[in-house]
């Protein structure tokens, strides 16, 4: 008789790793844009955070854990589609950064006043130009400034350095500042700079 | 310090994250900076606008269905922790949110330890109720996990372990019924037959419940159709989400196959 060998897994810990499926869902949606896919995703996630339960460390960050194994997943199911992966994207986004000159972004003259603008700007219009950024900008800032994990732990979920983990966040937020600054001066402009990823 | 010794500092200091030697001589850099000034208003700027937005970008919530199919997954255990399955159940927290009425009861159902009561002592729709929260939760697993059983290896298992010698319908294809697998599941204080089966690509499910009674009757609960009868002094359920017409079809196929 084919029996599923799970582990046992505490009610305390399902309740609390499913108190996650919320933002874990927010996540998937960013990494894969279609809400059917994103649903498959978080589906798989728990799968397999309940059957490898006896390998998460009590006293650790449970969120932390989660999201590092959301992203496997999706780093995975990329891999296996043969499409264009977040890695291969961040790869060269990584390169092309690391290539630019300094301040090749939004610097040069005192730009104080104009960037009081991007202040007004709407949350649709802003998750709008998150959703715009090509993927690793996307995630990090993403993972950093709404779901407020540490630069370390940021690192252990998309397997990179925690130097790349910041210059990925700063960039990203300069490609937003870029395209909301854009286009609150008025038209509706592509942002600079930003591919579809 | 110059500016580009400043460039991998800008993010953990618009954060602050940096200690405070490196803040100051930050600051310091920035106050006869314009351009690395610049830059780092900028990015304070984005940082503090996601921040202010927080409430409504967080507020895409997963849908009503998913978090049902999650929940489903947990709560299963193997044979050897029954004990402490059957034990009195721990109260689980019901995810604080609205969902439709039958996904609920299907959530509190599987999340509050269901399988609680005697079996005889339950009424028929409670019963069937249980069952169609079982029924919903195997299928989410064995979505996942894609398990194909032979009609053989089912026969067998229903014979060892229910002492249930059956033969399965010899072509559930003329009923369009696909054999998927078979499970035990924890039920009152023992444990009963679940075969599943696909109907055109729907979920079926036939529950052997042994020593039991039950008057026949088709049910309507959770959105679902269970059909109750009793042969040779076992209780039979079959469940599916489908017209009680079909329902009612598959059961007698069933039925009458079944010896």
């Amino acid at each position: 008789m084919a029996r599923q060998g799970l582990t046992v897994v505490s009610p305390a810990f399902e309740a609390e790793a499913l108190a996650s499926l919320d933002s874990l869902y927010r996540a998937a949606l960013r990494l894969t844009r279609v809400p059917a896919d994103a649903e498959d995703l978080v589906q798989e996630t728990y799968l397999k955070a309940f059957r490898s339960a006896d390998r998460f460390q009590p006293g650790t960050n449970l969120r932390a854990w989660l999201f590092t194994i959301l992203h496997n997943t999706a780093l995975n199911r990329a891999r296996d589609r043969a499409r264009d992966t977040v890695a291969v994207d961040s790869e060269i986004v990584d390169r092309a950064a690391d290539a630019s000159p300094l301040g090749g972004w939004s610097a040069g003259t005192a730009e104080t006043p104009e960037s009081m603008l991007i202040r007004d700007t709407l949350a649709p219009e802003l998750q709008a130009a998150i959703d715009a950024l090509p993927g690793a900008f996307r995630q990090a800032v993403w993972l950093r400034d709404v779901e407020e994990f540490s630069y370390a732990e940021i690192a252990t979920m998309l397997s990179i350095p925690i130097g790349t983990v910041m210059s990925r966040i700063s960039r990203g937020r300069h490609l937003l500042f870029d395209a909301l600054k854009k286009s609150s001066v008025g038209g509706r402009q592509p942002p600079v700079g930003v591919a579809e990823a | 310090m110059p500016c580009d010794r400043i460039d991998p500092l800008v993010t953990p200091f618009v954060d602050g994250e940096l200690p405070d030697p490196d803040r100051r001589a930050v600051e310091d850099h920035l106050r006869v900076c314009p351009p690395c000034h610049s830059r780092v208003a900028a990015e304070r700027e984005v940082h503090a606008l996601i921040r202010a937005r927080l409430p409504v970008l967080r507020t895409a919530d997963a849908p009503d269905a998913l978090h049902a199919r999650c929940w489903a997954m947990a709560r299963l255990t193997p044979a050897a922790d029954r004990a402490a399955a059957n034990a009195a159940p721990m109260p689980m927290p019901v995810p604080k949110r609205l969902v439709p009425y039958a996904l609920a009861a299907s959530l509190v159902l599987v999340v509050g330890g269901a399988f609680v009561y005697q079996a005889t002592d339950k009424s028929a729709r409670v019963m069937a109720a249980e069952l169609t929260a079982d029924h919903l939760k195997c299928f989410a697993m064995n979505r996942a996990f894609g398990t194909h059983d032979e009609a053989a290896a089912v026969e067998s298992s229903m014979a060892d372990i229910f002492d249930w010698r059956m033969h399965l319908p010899a072509n559930p294809g003329n009923a369009d019924l696909e054999l998927v697998g078979s499970r035990q599941c924890l039920y009152g204080e023992g444990e009963i037959a679940h075969i599943m089966y696909r109907h055109q690509g729907h979920p079926v499910s036939l529950f052997m419940l042994p020593k039991s009674a039950r008057t026949e009757e088709l049910i309507e609960v959770l959105g679902h159709e269970a059909k109750v009868w009793c042969a040779n002094g076992r209780t039979f359920v079959l469940v599916a989400r489908e017209p009680r017409a079909d329902v009612e079809r598959m059961a007698s196929f069933v039925q009458a196959s079944l010896h």
